[in-house]
């Protein structure tokens, strides 16, 4: 949908500065009740998504032309989609975060892409991976696992381990735990090693929409011909774009997320847990698990307008406000290892915080991504637990980053990093 | 014509480069569309308030000062806004600064005992709310609702809400306040500035907030106020909300707490009930809210928003519903109030005071609204007021006709009147169809009450010309039938004198017009006088009003 | 002779009084700011005659000092503090012009007082709240205008009420109406419709009446106002909660704020309540032995729905406060019955008034502060007291919260025998001390009554500053009141 398509919204927009908060009724605190990064960061209005709104309206009116200003408000987006969320509380018919990526894509076709993206473009189109790394290292985190390589082997079941657990070492051990714990439990789940690709969502995010359109159909026709029907995955971005933008481009498969999965077969007594973690943990929501990670509902239709003025889809559109990401299966599974207690920060589920790496942000301004990240270390240190838990490897990178200087430090952890502990 | 360099680097050294900006990416972000929501003029279409120069965020009152002092020094306009949701809060001139104070948002003080805060510019009501429940406590949240600035609605504008009745309206509960004047000298009002404290804004001897805070405030146009003490009120609830629910149906449920819908055979009955409730004391916070979606659509609003899977594409199948005509139609005459205990025999005895209020007129707790997921779900919305963008569901835009501010029998008997007239223009099509009568407003609009505010919410469509010009006749209309009326000019043009359909400053002539046709022009000529004495360079703007006809 | 010639041309001969005789004084003014005579005391019958008279004071250059009240008065603020000038004195001017029962609303004019106005409202079940025993002479539009606080702090909204909309003829000779007051409801059938001056706020963006507050006659002059009522109990009790010391009290008194307990609600010591109890002075010291040497005071009130049951419910919650401070909710302490005193609270001071009821003669001090300070300002002042060898035990300490306990007024009351040139000169040097050190203590004298001008201005240049901008609005030639605030 063309930027302009949202010519409606951008005079729709209530201008209320919702976009700026989490959902008031459930702040707690003065320190902890923004939600949106950019404009927690930088302070002017143009970096929320009214502001943003506003920016668009005048970019597509011809009133304003690129500067690196114009350009810092639109890539600052994190796409986390907690602007989306909290508009939403109230309004019907406005989709913020679907108006910033297009107002990205804009940008992008318009050949304003920022320098480090860029990079990660070439990356991507050379070695499928956005951490511009060989090709031929991406499946050196699973070396001694014995399961299957796709697709010269093939599986219903595919463990998609993404970028960034493919290249980042320390956090090899969340993967190889995830897929060994699947595998235990009598799943015969493969891996495409070096053939897998980037799942596309990160560049999707910086607003590269055509790379990613050629990923997708990529990804997808490796799956078929490896005869994948499941994927999983421990990557939240990966999760999202696999079960929430594939389908828009007609391509479904069954998607879950590794904690889902393992949430499933611990209901049906397939991992036991042997040990004890005694530790007191707070759960970091990832956005892409979270509010972005709801089921995918194909809509085509149409607005009209009903009593007048009174803005309505034909047929009903889903609303994607974060009603129904997945926030339950973590929780439960933490809750089921022996040991652990879960004590929750105060922004969680769909108003969760951002942990300031997605859209592109911490590739091109590292200091706000660490400001991010910083930020909910410090909500997370607020609740008195030993350990900042999440199901994103990019989250656990930029806490860990953002660590140094931020005082005493946290544990950070994968859910699966516990899962597996509590097995041995 | 942009900002000169030198003047620009001077505002950048008081604030920091990342502090300051006049990019037209951020400019355009700091321009409010006339075609869009409570600013009681208008709606134009496809109007904007002008750019400002620059925008800046100051970060504490002595940048402000000194920004100020360079304003008069160069003979720059400024505006300052806390949140942005108003034209108020714009440039309506060129050669205008805009602050934004959204970086001065500490609470400064939390003063248990005295039950007062201190606050900056940029806190919002809801920060203050969860803080103040912390200790016990609670603010006044002004109609606009949680998202706003309370110093901004006690300075500068209006100040009530829901909970007037017993916390009292913005305009009582202001206390000490810090006041960068239009000249750049710092005034600290009442106790504050004999070095006592922010207890009292009072004196000595007159009350110097008089010059700035009337029936309203000067709206941005007289100086930057950064830094207010508000009056808190008392909050037996637990000290986090435990809210419940799946988004956007978040509910809470507290056990010395009832939030009820009542409603009365007559708007005689109404207004009686509404005596005896301001005169026995009792309630924590009574407003008739929900019937902004207007008295047709209301209940199934209601369904929709208490539900996660419905959405407005369900309303036209909700209306068919019986039951819900049946709750519509039995809720026509209506109003909701929160009881709060600070015992549980003061509960008791406020629902036993309740009842036999219903007995003596006649009305009635409307039962579906007691359903626990609506009834808990329409107490967290009254407390927290954090769903305040629903005024502008339907399609983004609104405002609201008429008003009838003042005792309960100035403004009940005009409502079927004004809902025929209303209902008529409906037809018309420009804006929605939602039964005549969709005013809204608080029961009491000052602690322990006395009077009543009748907003008759109008939606449409700002993106829409045609749903945007048809609004603009239908106000138009409005202001000339409460003129033949003898009600005089209602909300939908209460700012007429400050901005006009180009989204500026109107001019001399047409000010003086209004000014002249007031009840009392003195006031004005008064107004003109004080900004004569303390904005001598006129660095504000048409907001705060003045008629210089001497 | 052209003056007097000129005022009887205005108000008629009968309605002057030229070179008024002396007004007996009872507090430390005469000595503090020797005052000067006014040269005529006129009294006007309407606004309009009253707009001529300050029409004609700006065109002759002549002082004016509107005063409202009878005698005797304490503060010295209707003392000309400039030669040649004319005293307006309103109290003739006393009809209670309208009572709206439905919207608990009365229309007074400036003379009217409160034992008047209660005894009219009463026919209506309605009341307004009160000070603390007014003199019987005690003007309600002056009490209201001079802030004087209230007993019942959970009516107190803000420092105004209960003050709506005035009539006020200002410096210039201008005819304004604060608040809704063009909704003057002048006809029936204007109250009938609602158009009824219900508001005090504005009008507009500027809040007159605060301008007029508080400025001890020097901004203008009020000749009408509307003030709210509250409804008459059916049923009133009043209890007392004794204490030895006044701290275990400050914590008992914020709960009720808290919870919004209590309509009268206050706290005196046992020199204060034995003054207002005492029926002659030389009961005063044995009353005083014999009281707790502090009460608070707790009113308990029902209207018209179901009275009986909310004063049973707050007396029990209530009790159960009390008790939670180890305090005991008592219906009578020695010396005094709860019954009795809510009978004396509920009219004007009997006479003499009971301030200077002990003594004959009494200086006040008075400023706000909060609830939790006020130990500590009673111990400056008894400090204060023995620097000066004046008897603390004499000293009546009167504590009101105000604005629902945001603030608290603070009173002292210093008795003296007016009569002993001694004394007095002590009570003068006490007071004067005193009030500096209880100022440099963070005491508020938002009052700013002779002495306590010059200390609280010289303390605030921009307030000073911004009301003589505001003064020379509003009363350009100075002819309000000259000399007294900061003008």
């Amino acid at each position: 949908m063309p930027l302009e398509d949202f010519a409606g919204e951008m005079d729709r927009c209530s201008q209320c500065s919702y976009c700026k908060w989490i959902p008031f009724d459930q702040m707690k605190s003065w320190r902890f009740a923004k939600n949106c990064p950019s404009i927690a960061y930088y302070n002017f209005n143009s970096y929320s998504a009214r502001g943003r709104y506003a920016v668009a309206r005048s970019l597509i009116r011809g009133q304003i032309g690129y500067t690196d200003t114009l350009r810092r408000i639109i890539f600052t987006c994190l796409t986390c989609g907690s602007c989306d969320v909290s508009c939403k509380v109230c309004r019907y018919n406005l989709e913020p975060l679907e108006m910033v990526r297009e107002l990205k894509f804009r940008a992008v076709e318009d050949g304003q892409g920022l320098d480090a993206h860029v990079a990660v473009i070439e990356s991507v189109r050379k070695d499928q991976n956005t951490m511009s790394q060989p090709r031929a290292q991406r499946g050196d985190w699973a070396d001694g696992l014995d399961v299957p390589r796709l697709p010269r082997e093939k599986a219903e079941v595919v463990f998609h381990a993404g970028c960034r657990y493919s290249y980042d070492p320390a956090l090899h051990a969340a993967a190889r735990a995830a897929v060994t714990l699947l595998k235990n439990a009598g799943i015969r789940v493969g891996i495409m090693g070096e053939r897998e690709m980037c799942c596309g969502g990160r560049i999707y995010s910086m607003g590269y929409r055509d790379e990613f359109t050629r990923l997708a159909r990529a990804n997808f026709k490796a799956w078929a011909d490896a005869g994948v029907k499941t994927v999983v995955t421990s990557c939240a971005d990966g999760y999202h774009a696999f079960k929430r933008l594939y389908p828009r481009l007609g391509l479904q498969v069954e998607v879950l997320h590794t904690v889902e999965f393992i949430a499933r077969l611990l209901e049906e007594g397939k991992i036991p847990f042997r040990s004890s973690v005694p530790l007191t943990v707070t759960y970091h929501d990832p956005c892409h698990l979270g509010r972005q990670g709801e089921p995918y509902v194909p809509w085509d239709g149409v607005e009209k307008k009903i009593l007048n003025q009174i803005i309505v889809y034909e047929p009903r559109r889903p609303r994607y406000n974060g009603a129904w990401g997945v926030y339950d299966p973590p929780r439960a599974v933490l809750r089921a290892i022996p040991g652990i207690e879960l004590v929750e920060m105060e922004r969680i589920r769909e108003y969760s915080w951002c942990c300031g790496a997605g859209g592109g942000v911490r590739e091109v301004y590292p200091e706000f991504s660490m400001w991010t990240a910083a930020e909910r270390l410090t909500e997370a240190k607020a609740t008195g637990a030993e350990a900042l838990v999440s199901a994103c490897p990019w989250c656990e990178r930029n806490f860990l980053d953002a660590m140094d200087g931020n005082g005493e430090p946290v544990q950070v952890c994968d859910i699966v990093d516990l899962v597996w502990k509590a097995t041995r | 014509m942009p900002l000169p360099k030198h003047i620009y680097q001077a505002f950048e050294d008081i604030v920091g480069p990342e502090n300051i900006s006049d990019d037209p990416a951020v400019l355009d972000s700091y321009r409010y569309s006339l075609a869009h929501t409570a600013i009681h003029v208008g709606p134009f279409y496809d109007t904007f308030t002008p750019r400002g120069l620059a925008v800046l965020l100051p970060g504490s009152t002595e940048e402000v000062q000194a920004i100020v002092r360079l304003c008069n020094k160069y003979g720059i306009k400024f505006k300052a806004s806390s949140t942005f949701w108003s034209a108020q809060g714009y440039p309506s001139d060129d050669n205008t600064i805009q602050l934004d104070m959204r970086r001065m948002d500490r609470i400064l003080e939390i003063d248990e005992k005295n039950m007062f805060a201190v606050i900056e510019p940029g806190v919002i009501g809801a920060t203050l709310q969860a803080e103040a429940m912390k200790v016990g406590l609670n603010t006044h949240i002004q109609g606009a609702g949680c998202s706003c600035s309370p110093l901004a609605s006690a300075t500068s504008y209006f100040g009530s809400g829901p909970s007037n009745l017993f916390a009292g309206s913005h305009y009582e509960n202001m206390l000490g306040v810090e006041w960068v004047m239009p000249t750049g000298e710092i005034l600290r009002t009442g106790a504050l500035g004999s070095g006592c404290g922010w207890f009292c804004g009072e004196g000595p001897g007159p009350s110097l907030r008089a010059i700035f805070r009337g029936s309203t405030g000067a709206k941005g146009a007289m100086g930057v106020f950064t830094k207010c003490a508000i009056k808190l009120f008392p909050w037996p609830g637990p000290d986090k909300l435990p809210v419940e629910g799946i988004i956007p149906a978040y509910r809470v449920s507290l056990p010395n707490f009832r939030a009820y819908t009542l409603a009365f055979p007559s708007w005689k009955a109404w207004t009686d009930a509404v005596h005896l409730i301001w005169e026995t004391g009792i309630g924590y916070l009574a407003h008739r809210q929900f019937n902004m979606f207007g008295r047709d659509l209301k209940f199934a609003m209601i369904k929709i928003l208490t539900d996660p899977n419905r959405t407005l594409s369900d309303l036209e199948e909700l209306l068919q519903d019986p039951e819900v005509q049946r709750v519509t139609e039995e809720s026509r005459r209506d109003f909701q109030i929160v009881l709060a205990g600070m015992t549980p025999r003061d509960l008791e005895w406020q629902e036993r005071a309740l009842d036999e209020i219903l007995a003596r007129t006649g009305g009635w707790k409307v039962e579906a609204m007691q359903e626990p997921e609506i009834h808990d779900w329409a107490l967290l919305y009254l407390l927290r007021l954090g769903h305040k963008n629903l005024n502008l569901v339907y399609a983004g835009g609104y405002d609201g006709c008429f008003g009838f501010l003042g005792v309960p029998d100035y403004g009940a008997p005009n409502v079927e009147e004004v809902t025929e007239f209303k209902r008529e223009w409906e037809k018309r099509g420009a804006i929605v169809a939602a039964g005549g009568d969709c005013m809204m407003g608080p029961i009491g609009g000052q602690g322990g009450g006395g009077t009543c505010l009748w907003e008759n919410f109008t939606c449409f469509d700002p993106h829409d010309r045609e749903s945007v010009e048809g609004t603009y006749k239908f106000f138009s209309a409005c202001t000339e039938y409460g003129i033949k009326r003898g009600w005089g000019v209602g909300m939908e043009n209460w700012n007429a004198a400050a901005v006009g359909p180009d989204g500026r400053t109107p001019p001399k002539e047409v000010r003086d017009k209004i000014h002249l046709s007031a009840p009392q022009p003195s006031i004005y000529r008064y107004q003109y006088k004080i900004r004569k004495a303390f904005n001598p360079n006129n660095l504000g703007d048409a907001y705060y009003e003045t008629l210089e006809d001497d | 002779m052209e003056k007097k010639t000129q005022l009887i041309e205005i108000l008629g001969e009968e309605a002057v009084l030229e070179n008024p005789p002396i007004e007996e004084s009872f507090s430390l003014d005469p000595t503090l700011i020797p005052p000067l005579r006014p040269h005529f005391v006129v009294k006007p019958r309407n606004v309009d005659e009253v707009q001529k008279i300050v029409l004609w004071a700006n065109q002759t250059g002549t002082p004016l000092v509107p005063v409202s009240s009878g005698p005797p008065h304490f503060r010295g603020d209707t003392l000309p503090a400039a030669p040649e000038a004319v005293t307006v004195d309103l109290s003739g001017m006393k009809r209670i012009l309208k009572v709206d029962r439905r919207n608990r609303l009365v229309l007074i004019e400036p003379g009217v007082t409160y034992g008047q106005l209660q005894s009219e409202l009463q026919k209506h079940g309605l009341r307004v709240i009160m000070p603390l025993l007014p003199r019987s002479t005690k003007s309600v539009l002056a009490a209201l205008l001079e802030r004087e606080p209230p007993m019942s702090p959970k009516y107190h909204w803000h420092v105004m009420e209960p003050l709506r909309s005035l009539e006020v003829v200002w410096g210039n000779g201008d005819k304004l109406y604060t608040g809704s007051g063009t909704f003057r409801g002048e006809r029936e059938e204007d109250w009938l419709e609602g158009r009824v001056p219900v508001l005090g706020l504005g009008p507009g963006q500027v809040d007159y009446y605060r301008i007029i507050s508080g400025a001890q006659g020097t901004m203008g002059i009020a000749t009408w106002a509307s003030v709210k009522c509250e409804v008459f109990p059916e049923v009133h009790k009043l209890f007392l909660v004794p204490s030895a010391t006044l701290e275990p009290l400050i914590d008992f008194t914020y709960r009720l704020l808290r919870f919004r307990f209590g309509d009268e609600l206050f706290i005196l010591n046992s020199t204060s309540l034995a003054t207002i109890l005492a029926d002659r002075p030389e009961h005063v010291p044995s009353l005083r032995d014999t009281l707790p040497p502090w009460v608070v005071v707790v009113g308990i009130a029902g209207g018209q729905i179901l009275p009986r049951e909310r004063v049973q419910a707050q007396e029990s919650d209530i009790r159960d406060i009390a008790q939670e401070f180890g305090l005991q909710l008592m219906p009578a302490v020695p010396g005094c019955r709860g019954g009795d005193l809510l009978k004396i609270l509920r009219q004007p001071s009997g006479e003499p008034y009971w301030k200077i009821r002990y003594k004959g003669g009494m200086q006040e001090i008075f400023f706000l502060t909060t609830l939790d300070r006020t130990p500590g300002y009673i111990a400056t002042m008894v400090s204060a007291a023995n620097d000066y060898r004046y008897p603390a035990p004499d000293i009546g300490v009167y504590i009101q919260p105000v604005h629902q306990g945001v603030c608290c007024h603070c009173e002292f009351v210093l008795p003296f025998d007016r009569k002993d040139g001694a004394e007095i000169q002590k009570t003068s040097e006490l007071f004067r001390d005193a009030s500096v050190r209880l100022f440099h203590q963070k005491g508020y004298f938002s009052r700013p009554y002779g002495i306590w001008a010059p200390i609280v201005y010289n303390a605030d240049a921009q307030t000073t500053i911004a009301l003589r901008k505001v003064k020379d609005i509003f009363d350009p030639n100075h002819v309000m009141n000259p000399g007294k605030l900061c003008f």
